[in-house]
Order: structure tokens, then C-alpha cells, then sequence
């Protein structure tokens, strides 16, 4: 295993071109499905975690159930959806990083409402007894909440991009795992190591690693940092 | 959430150390110096150094491979490969059975392609490829072969993106990734290989997501066709164009405990491994390695792909369901025999088991 | 300013049943009672968080301001908290003088203590006129020194603005010092009204003085 992390390390440093447009797909893929699933969820968490109507806790526990879908099942669903013979077939998007995309954004969407939506069932009641008692406006209101979101959004955003990035189920299916194309880091590592050969396989192991170590760093910088 | 960051680092460091650890034994040396020149190819990069033209050399290193052919160029294990171009008016049905008529594939490019590679130039460039790196031809062209001499045409917008879906043994040789930049380079297109299990790659161009496969399974082939969903190019004869083949090889230890060498035939050599209870490795995923696999089994045995079929044998049959590669480092390590193409047994080899 | 009568169905199936009342300008109403006896409750349906059953208004025409008694401060410092509810600088730093708590201006509000929260809050309500302000236990976290204080503010405040101040306290004490006059709830039910030294002194009821022998009056 030793010199396998040697020529990992060899082939990180000599930044094989291969391994590059490996991580460039992988940084389109998550920037892309994790900024989207943001943009879509944190509205959508905050009204289900502010708000009470009916229905809401039909959707609760929808949103929970889209949560644990395994990501093999949803990359199914859209390569069935999306294949020569599906319905969707003349947008042609199967085998493309947009279709990676949409099937990551529908994994780690509720992800992100279902964090947004426990911080602010949470707060809200309090947060609200005190501004309506001040006479704030609903306006004002929603303006405040989102200021005491700041660090839950931050949190959820990268709770959801290091799902989207170790996410391999997927991005397998719809992606095809196709070279220079819609090859990720994790589908990458499943066609290595099936491959026999684990040099890359480890390389972005290592990569993934350090991704995460500074991701979870971050993460508690700000922690101390944003819930002020 | 401390928690957690001080777990990756603790798993951080556990990784670099064992690199160190593992590093500074055979190098007393620089732990980083990636230049070991003087050392055997055991530490060289990959491919470009391991060509001397001599087979590896049998060095007194613990890393060459015990593994060795011990049964090869048997009529039995001629594996063909061919060229299927998919009909655009095949049946195609989709999740429900309902038929889809206006499933779109780019038919031009798949004939394009397919005419290049049968052309001369394609031809020769497959037949010679390996031979510089690994000093032995991995591909053979068949005696009447099908061959092109159609015009190209250049790509276009529509025409430009050819959908290949191909099996994990052809791509992992190489020799895609060797032929296709000489092609696209040429003529403006854009070849997606997309590689798994024969079975699965079949799979995959029945729902309409592939303009062309190039298997090796004649069986699946000929259902493939009797099924419709393949047609006649202009200029060529038959569906399935089988241009080139190459051999699997019986590969196992060194000491071959079975005695596979001085049986008569791969047949015999597959009946002493079952006789002897030696561990033999399967593909297990019905690629086209697999199915070959099965056909040489005593048929008194009854082992299929069915996972029921050899649930007696586990005590030596292990069906890995993994990739060729994968099953070799296994093979390797357990000291067990093992059916492969003699492509990716090459690679294997040149690069001392670790495949990369 | 008058209150319609009211009922609101609360906790465990406790009805608070109210008649109208009259909440005199310029002066502070204490709402005295023990747990349970709906004071909280009184106050939000006339802050109107919580609607009366039948949701018919309680009051009308007239600016509300209610603090809670765990009042939320919002995730910025405790200046800009308070500059939150009015733009006037000035005032804020006179409020958080008067309240002890200009050393702490420019600290994040969520870093405070249970008193200073108490004391930010306090100053943030009084940075706003409003018609009626009605206080929920403001100084219940404070020690002596800061209630005191407080008091004070709230006196200032109510005697500046001519608004009517509703307060809503534990503390018998308390009341006496600040109040006007008195209103007492049992069980949800109004059961003494009327000035101050008159309730304390002299109640009329035999659970308003059960109540207030219990504080040693």
C-alpha cells in the first residue's frame, strides 16, 4: 500500500491531465448540483420551518423520505427517464454533466430544507414573539430570520456539497462514468479500483480526504464566527 | 464537530505514515525522491520504462508477479471481437413495453467510425498496438476480415458526438484510448466510450443510449441481431463485423498445483482445477470474459451465471463480480487460478500486480 | 384606553375570561396573580400575538409594544440590536447608560448574559413610543441594582410618552413601587381592580389576600 501512496502522491504533483479534468468535472458537478439545491432549498426550509399551513407536515415527511432515498434509485429513475427510449430522450441529456447535475440536486435539495427547516422551527417562534411584540412588519420579520440563519445556510451548503461530492450512486448511473466527460472523483475511483489498478483510485482518495478535512475546518472556523 | 476534524486528521495521518513507513524500507534514502532510476521496474513509472523488449525480467524483487499463463492460444479460447452499428428503426421498447419509434442515434457517426477502424489505417494501428510496450502483439487481425475503403465524411454539429458503449476488457486494454484521439483528431468527432459488463453494455444500446458497441460475446451478439436491433452499413456484408480477435489465457501460480500445463486441453486443465478443489476466480458479472468462463466448465458441474448454480463449489469457485484487473490483483494474492484476455494480463504483469 | 371583554382557551384547557378594562395614559397597571393564573396569556392576546377565541379584536386603533419574557436577541451586536426598533443613537446610548450596559455595546447580543439580555431588551422596547406597552416580568433575570434601574426607565418612560404601561410582575414589591394601579388574575378570572396602596392594603377579595399574605403583606 505504501508505494501505491507514493505514486499517488508522484501522480498528484505532476498533475496528470487525466486526474485534472477528473477534478474539473467533479468542481462543476458539486459547485453547480450544491449552489442550485441552496438557491432551491433554503427558501422552501425556511417557509416549512416558519410558516404553519396545511399540508406541512405532509411535506415534512415527504422532504424526510427524499432524504434517505438511496442515490442509486434516483440515478435509476433518471437514467430510465432520460434514456434513448424514455420520455425525456430528445433533450439528450443521459451521459451528460447536466443530467448529473439535476439527479444531485434532487438527492441534496432536501438536505438542505430538511437543516433549514429544524434551525428555524426552532427559532422562529421566539424570533417572531419578539419582533411582533416590537411591531415589526413581516417584512422585517423574514429579514431578521434569515440573519439568524446565516450559519445554518452555511453549514447546510456544505453538508450538501460534501454529500454531492462523495456521492457515487448516482452520478454512475446518469453519468456513465464516461473519460474526459462525465468522469467525477468517485465514479473515477469505482472504474479503478474494478480496473485492478489503484494508483488514481488513491490519489483521489487522498484528495477527497483533504477536500473534507478542510471543508469540516472551515465549517468550525466559521461555526465561532457566524453564530455570534 | 471538533470531533469529527480531529477524526479526519487522526485518518490523515494514519495514511502518512503508512506511505513513510512503507517508503523508507526498501530506500534508505529520500522518502520523496521519485526519481529510483536505479531501481527494477518495481518502482518505475508505469508504462514507459517497463518496455525492454525481453518479457519482465524475472527479478529477485518481492513484488513480481507469481501469476504466470499457463494454458494459451487453445482454439477453445479464441475471443472475437466485433463492431455492431445499432438500427435506428430497431424495436425499441421502453420501461412499460410500449414501443418508442423515434429513438435518435447518430447513425452517420457510428458508420464513420466503424469504417475507420476497418479501414487500412485503423487496421494497422490496432494490429500493432502493444507490441512497444509490452513487446507482444495484444490484438490479431481474422482472416477474412471485413474491410473498408469508404470515404470519411467530416464531422458535423449533428453528426459530431458518437455514443460507443463498449466492454470493461476492450477499454481497460488500452487500445481505445490509443485509437480513438488519432480518429477524432482527424475528422472533428467526439467518441463517449461508455464500459461495462458485456451484458450491461448490450443492456445499455437496447435502450437507445449507444449508436454503436464493440463487444465480444458472439452468443449476445447473434441475439442482439436476431433481436433487430442491429443493421447492415452500406458497404459491408453483415451486422456483426468480427475484425479482430485476440486469446484468453488460463492464468494461475507459478507452481501450477493443478497441473494445467500438461493437460490436453482447456477443457482438461478446467476439470483438474474443479477435480483438485483449487481456487479459481470468476468475473461473476456476465461479461463476455465470463461467459467464456462458463462454457468451459464440465458440464456436470451446472455452474451458470446463477449464483444457485455453484453454491457447492464456494469452498474454491469465488465469483468476485468485479472488473478483469480487480479479479488479477485477487488471483495474485490468494494464489488462485483464473481466466483472462491476454491483453489486460500484459498490462498486469508489466506493471508488477499493481495495474497502475 | 378601554379593552373589550374577551375569552382565550390556554394550556390545558384553562379559559381566560376577561371583562373589559380601562387602561388609563400616562399610567402603569400591574398584573399580579399567581402561576398559572393567565397573566402571560392576558398579555399576548392584548399584543395581539395571540388571537382571543372568535378572534374578535381586543383593542383597537392603537400601537402595541410587547416584551416578552424571554425576549430573542437577534444574532448582531447589542447596539444594533436596539437600533433595530428606532434610528436615534443618542437615545440608545442614554438607554443603555441608564441600564448599565454601554460597556456592552459593540458585543454580540447572543454572547450575553440572562440579565443583560434582559436589560438589551428592555432598552430596545423603550426605543419606540407606542400606545400601550404592555412588559411581561422585564426584570425577573435582573439583580436588585438593575431592577432598580429599570424601574426607573420604565417611570421615565411612561411619565415622557403619556403612554399606559402594562406590567406584568411576580414581585408585590415591585408593584407598589411602580404601579398605579392594580389588577389581579385567579384561575383566569379578573377577580380585584383598583389603586394600588387600596389592593395592597386592603383587598377584598379572600384569594386576593390568601395571594398576598403568601409575599408576607
Amino acid at each position: 500500500m505504501g508505494s501505491s501512496i507514493r505514486k499517488a502522491i508522484e501522480l498528484i504533483l505532476s498533475a496528470d491531465p487525466e486526474l485534472l479534468n477528473i477534478l474539473s468535472t467533479t468542481a462543476k458537478v458539486c459547485l453547480t448540483s450544491s449552489i442550485l439545491a441552496l438557491v432551491l432549498g433554503v427558501p422552501v426550509g425556511i417557509l416549512l420551518g416558519a410558516e404553519r399551513f396545511p399540508g406541512r407536515k405532509v411535506l415534512l415527511v415527504l422532504n424526510r423520505t427524499l432524504i434517505g432515498m438511496p442515490p442509486v434509485v434516483c440515478g435509476l429513475l433518471f437514467y430510465m427517464l432520460f434514456s434513448g427510449v424514455g420520455p425525456f430522450r430528445h433533450l439528450h441529456w443521459l451521459f451528460t454533466v447536466k443530467l448529473m447535475i439535476l439527479a444531485q440536486v434532487v438527492l441534496i435539495t432536501p438536505i438542505i430544507i430538511g437543516v433549514m427547516e429544524t434551525f428555524v422551527a426552532d427559532t422562529a417562534p421566539a424570533l417572531r414573539e419578539t419582533a411582533r411584540g416590537l411591531g415589526f412588519g413581516r417584512m422585517k420579520e423574514y429579514r431578521l430570520l434569515m440573519n439568524e440563519c446565516l450559519y445554518s445556510i452555511f453549514s447546510a451548503y456544505l453538508l450538501s456539497f460534501a454529500r454531492a461530492i462523495a456521492e457515487v450512486g448516482a452520478v454512475a448511473m446518469v453519468g456513465g462514468a464516461i473519460a474526459w466527460k462525465t468522469n467525477v472523483m468517485t465514479t473515477a475511483i469505482m472504474m479503478y479500483t474494478n480496473r485492478g489498478s489503484f494508483t488514481l483510485g488513491i490519489a483521489l482518495g487522498l484528495i477527497l480526504l483533504t477536500l473534507s478535512l478542510l471543508v469540516n475546518i472551515v465549517l468550525s472556523v466559521m461555526q465561532g464566527r457566524l453564530s455570534r | 464537530m471538533k470531533k469529527i476534524v480531529s477524526l479526519l486528521l487522526a485518518m490523515i495521518m494514519i495514511f502518512a505514515l503508512a506511505a513513510c513507513g512503507q517508503s523508507a524500507a526498501p530506500a534508505p534514502a529520500a522518502t520523496e525522491a521519485p526519481a529510483a532510476v536505479e531501481e527494477p521496474a518495481a518502482e518505475s513509472a508505469p508504462v514507459e520504462e517497463a518496455a525492454p523488449a525481453e518479457e519482465p525480467a524475472p527479478e529477485t524483487d518481492a513484488l513480481v508477479v507469481d501469476t504466470c499463463i499457463l494454458k494459451e492460444a487453445d482454439d477453445a479460447m479464441i475471443n472475437n471481437y466485433s463492431l455492431l452499428a445499432v438500427n435506428p428503426d430497431a424495436p425499441f421498447v421502453d420501461a412499460d413495453g410500449n414501443a418508442v419509434a423515434d429513438v435518435e442515434l447518430n447513425t452517420v457517426g457510428a458508420a464513420a467510425l466503424i469504417n475507420w477502424l476497418l479501414s487500412e489505417e485503423g487496421q494497422n494501428l490496432a494490429a500493432n498496438y502493444g507490441f512497444e510496450e509490452y513487446g507482444e502483439y495484444l490484438f490479431y487481425l481474422k482472416d477474412g476480415r471485413p474491410v473498408s475503403t469508404a470515404e470519411i465524411p467530416e464531422a458535423t454539429e449533428e453528426t459530431k458526438h458518437i455514443r460507443l458503449s463498449t466492454t470493461t476488457s476492450v477499454n481497460d486494454s488500452g487500445l481505445l484510448g490509443y485509437l480513438l484521439p488519432i480518429f477524432e483528431e482527424k475528422y472533428g468527432y467526439e467518441v463517449e466510450v461508455y464500459s461495462a459488463g458485456t451484458g450491461k453494455s448490450i443492456a445499455n444500446a437496447k435502450m437507445g443510449n449507444a449508436d454503436l458497441i464493440l463487444v465480444h460475446s458472439k452468443k449476445q451478439e447473434e441475439a442482439f441481431i436476431a433481436d433487430g436491433f442491429s443493421y447492415v452499413i452500406d458497404g459491408m456484408e453483415t451486422e456483426r463485423l468480427n475484425w479482430m480477435y485476440n486469446y484468453f489465457v488460463l492464468c494461475g501460480p507459478s507452481a501450477d498445483p493443478a497441473g494445467v500445463k500438461d493437460a490436453a486441453d482447456v477443457k482438461a486443465a478446467f476439470k483438474a482445477i474443479a477435480d483438485g478443489k483449487f481456487t479459481f476466480i470468476s468475473r461473476g458479472d456476465g461479461s463476455g470474459t465470463h461467459t467464456k468462463e462458463l462454457s468451459l466448465w464440465p458440464e456436470e458441474l451446472g455452474i451458470t451465471a446463477e449464483a444457485e448454480s455453484f453454491k457447492d463449489y464456494t469452498d474454491w469457485y469465488v465469483s468476485a463480480n468485479t472488473g478483469m484487473g480487480a479479479c488479477l490483483v485477487m488471483a495474485e494474492e490468494m494464489g488462485a487460478y483464473i481466466l483472462t484476455d491476454k491483453a489486460t494480463f500484459l498490462t498486469f504483469v508489466a506493471n508488477d500486480g499493481v495495474m497502475g | 384606553m378601554k379593552t373589550t371583554a374577551f375569552t382565550k382557551t390556554y394550556s390545558r384547557r384553562m379559559v381566560l375570561s376577561l371583562p373589559e378594562l380601562t387602561l388609563p395614559e400616562g399610567k402603569i397597571t400591574a398584573v399580579i396573580g399567581p402561576n398559572g393564573s393567565g397573566k402571560s396569556t392576558f398579555a399576548k392576546v392584548l399584543s395581539g400575538i395571540e388571537a382571543a377565541d372568535g378572534r374578535h379584536p381586543v383593542l383597537s386603533g392603537v400601537s402595541v409594544g410587547y416584551l416578552p419574557q424571554k425576549s430573542f436577541p437577534f444574532r448582531m451586536s447589542t447596539e444594533k440590536n436596539i437600533l433595530q426598533n428606532g434610528s436615534d443613537p443618542a437615545r440608545a446610548a442614554a438607554l443603555m447608560k441608564a441600564l448599565g450596559i454601554e460597556a456592552l455595546a459593540g458585543q454580540s447580543a447572543k454572547k450575553l448574559s440572562g440579565g443583560e439580555t434582559a436589560r438589551m431588551a428592555l432598552c430596545r422596547i423603550l426605543m419606540r413610543r407606542y400606545d400601550l406597552l404592555i412588559l411581561d416580568e422585564p426584570t425577573a433575570a435582573m439583580d436588585m441594582e438593575s431592577t432598580l434601574a429599570a424601574e426607573n426607565c420604565i417611570r421615565a418612560y411612561c411619565a415622557e410618552s403619556g403612554c399606559g404601561v402594562l406590567l406584568i410582575t411576580h414581585s408585590i414589591s415591585q408593584a407598589r413601587r411602580l404601579a398605579d394601579q392594580i389588577v389581579v388574575l385567579h384561575e383566569g378570572r379578573l377577580i380585584e381592580q383598583g389603586d394600588t396602596e387600596r389592593v395592597l392594603s386592603s383587598p377584598r377579595e379572600a384569594q386576593t389576600r390568601r395571594f398576598l399574605e403568601f409575599f408576607g403583606v
